[in-house]
């Protein structure tokens, strides 16, 4: 296997890995919102 | 090593990468159906031309002379409506004006407007757009916060217009 090959594998495995990271950061976020917004429609319902 | 196992190996893990991805991606698509987006969000939205967003008016095309006078403006789209909503009544395509049917692209974002923001209506339109948000409250609170409105029949856009609608 050539070096240029090998270079393009462990390009797409980071790529990958940072695609991974960035989508995980944004499900965190939006479970959170999820969180409030559920949090803010049962306190709108109590009242 | 041998070359064939060695890119064997490469293959595999972005394989599996790639599937690790794909299933962050339809998690983060389905918590995106479940966040209501506000009026205010939305007005920000629509006023940025970088993002490319559908806007799908649920509500009755329009009504009927008899109850026009008891309807309030809210509760159909020709009474009023967002600058560039679609109109597609109870996401049904037989109830839906000609020539706002082939503006309809389901896979672009889509932010669901109905009366009031009904979570059944939007259960229903969710299963035609894969990326759809309801609007919190509906057309009431978008008129209530005080944003644009249009009124009357659909026009569709013409030829090589672009840009914002807001």
């Amino acid at each position: 296997m050539s070096m240029v090959e090998r270079i393009l594998f462990w390009m797409a495995i980071i790529v990958l890995i940072i695609g991974i990271f960035g989508m995980k950061a944004d499900i965190s976020n939006l479970e959170k919102q999820l969180q409030q917004t559920v949090q803010a429609s049962s306190e709108g319902g109590e009242e | 090593m041998n070359p064939k196992i060695e890119r064997l190996i490469y293959i595999s893990v972005i394989v599996v990468l790639s599937f690790v991805l794909l299933s962050f991606g339809k998690k983060d698509i389905q918590l995106r159906k479940q966040i209501p987006v506000t009026a205010e969000e939305l007005y920000k939205k629509l006023g940025n031309p970088k993002i490319n967003l559908q806007v799908i008016d649920v509500r009755p095309y329009e009504v009927s002379e008899e109850e026009e006078d008891e309807a309030e403006e809210t509760d159909y789209y020709t009474g009023v409506h967002i600058p560039g909503a679609i109109p597609f009544p109870d996401c049904d395509e037989s109830k839906t004006p000609e020539e706002a049917l082939p503006q309809i692209n389901p896979y672009l974002p889509t932010v669901i407007v109905s009366k009031d923001g009904d979570p059944e209506i939007f259960k229903k339109c969710a299963e035609k757009f894969p990326f759809a948000q309801n609007l919190k409250g509906g057309m009431v609170a978008w008129d209530e916060e005080g944003y644009p409105e249009d009124e009357g029949e659909y026009t569709p856009p013409s030829a090589g217009g672009g840009g914002g609608c807001l």
